[in-house]
């Protein structure tokens, strides 16, 4: 049976991907978020990880405003990497896992979780920016993973509540696929930040801190607040940490935070942390 | 009103991009969002005005974008994610942008952060 081994929250800023293909590692402004990964995929490769389910969103590379799926499934051996206007990056597709994807989708829909599906449409920096660092890739991924698209960019967005569900429900989904194997639930975004109108620049760095503890410890009070209060505490694009609540969802009720970095260099508070279940 | 944003509009500099807001502003989203083609990316860049008419932005939509006007375009109703496959074309950062949309010089807004390096 496959089965959960943990989860991680992880900002998706795609200035972290263009300092990583720069090769600004040791970079001092950008060292102390590099070097934060380093115990995130040392714990994946300890943790034999053969697939990480991705919730993510898409910014407009693989669907447009025409056609905009609250929730949307990738299935496909293969994803390419999204070209976002600056052309391609050097790093090799993503690679995908079938029969999992199509089972975890079955199991959604069968649990009355109509969820979309895409084929052959490219994953942007909501998957990208932090997935190297996640995980070495030459010359290729180790894993396979499963996306997830959930939409936070044009309203109505699934509410705080709803994104939680799903993450139970694709916990159901995991532990009933009849093979071994391995499975990290990640939830990206945030943490606060606002990139758009006179407001840009926005960060609170205590609401930050009490996200994080409350996201570990009494995950249900963040299922309870709407979007209009993620908007105020943390800056109107930082209502895409509806995103980790999903992670959560998916985890036991008791989870221990084992790795965190946080690091708040310009706009957004990049973040990275890694959730073991207790008792496991 | 969406129960969900109640409140959002308490939000100083801050625009709500929903459905209403989305659907009149679909054809200079679609202008912007077809810079992920590289195709699209070329012919803006060898004549941007008429790529425009033929997109058929209107009058407004074409001076916006003509200046550069990052906050007038968010204020017009262009979601900021299409925003910046455009600022990436006319090679702009995404840093450039936040200041402008603030009213800064780029090195007014990185005064006002913890790692002005990183960029």
């Amino acid at each position: 049976m496959a089965r959960i081994v943990g989860g991680i929250g992880t900002s998706h800023v795609p200035t972290i991907g263009v300092a990583y293909d720069k090769g600004k590692q040791e970079d001092p402004a950008w060292k102390p978020l590099f070097d934060g990964y380093k115990p995130v995929a040392a714990w994946l490769a300890e943790k034999e990880v053969d697939t990480l389910v991705f919730f993510y969103n898409d910014h407009c590379s693989a669907f447009f405003f025409d056609l905009y799926p609250i929730f949307s499934l990738g299935v496909g051996e293969h994803f390419n990497i999204a070209d976002e206007g600056a052309g391609l990056r050097d790093l090799p597709p993503i690679r995908g896992d079938v029969q999992l994807q199509a089972h975890i989708a079955e199991s959604l829909v069968n649990d009355e979780f109509d969820i979309a599906t895409f084929q052959d449409r490219p994953l942007d920096h909501g998957c990208a920016s932090p997935l190297p660092l996640l995980w070495p890739h030459r010359p290729d991924w180790p894993g396979t993973l499963v996306p997830i698209a959930v939409n936070v960019l044009q309203f109505p967005l699934p509410t705080a509540r709803r994104c939680w569900k799903l993450g139970q429900a694709v916990r159901r989904a995991v532990e009933s696929y009849p093979k071994d194997l391995r499975v990290a639930i990640v939830g990206t975004g945030g943490l606060s930040h606002q990139v758009h109108g006179e407001r840009t620049g926005f960060n609170n760095e205590e609401w930050d801190h009490q996200f994080l503890h409350l996201l570990e410890h009494q995950p249900e009070k963040l299922t309870k607040m709407k979007h209009a209060d993620y908007m105020r505490l943390g800056g109107a694009e930082s209502v895409e940490q509806i995103m980790w609540l999903a992670m959560r969802g998916a985890m036991a009720d008791r989870v221990r935070k084992v790795h965190q970095n946080y690091y708040l260099a310009t706009t957004t508070a990049m973040t990275v942390a890694v959730y073991e279940e207790v008792g496991a | 009103m969406n129960p969900q944003l109640e409140g959002a509009d308490q939000l100083e500099g801050t625009y709500v991009f929903d459905l209403r807001v989305s659907n009149r502003t679909l054809r200079i989203n679609r202008f912007f969002w077809r810079l992920t083609q590289a195709d699209w990316r070329d012919r803006l860049l060898k004549d941007e005005a008429s790529l425009m008419r033929e997109a058929g932005l209107s009058d407004v939509e074409r001076a916006l974008v003509r200046d550069r006007d990052w906050l007038g375009l968010i204020r017009h109703g262009v979601n900021f994610f299409v925003l910046e496959k455009f600022a990436r074309v006319v090679k702009r950062t995404n840093l450039e942008v936040y200041a402008s949309m603030r009213g800064e010089s780029l090195e007014e807004f990185l005064s006002t952060r913890r790692v002005p390096a990183a960029r």
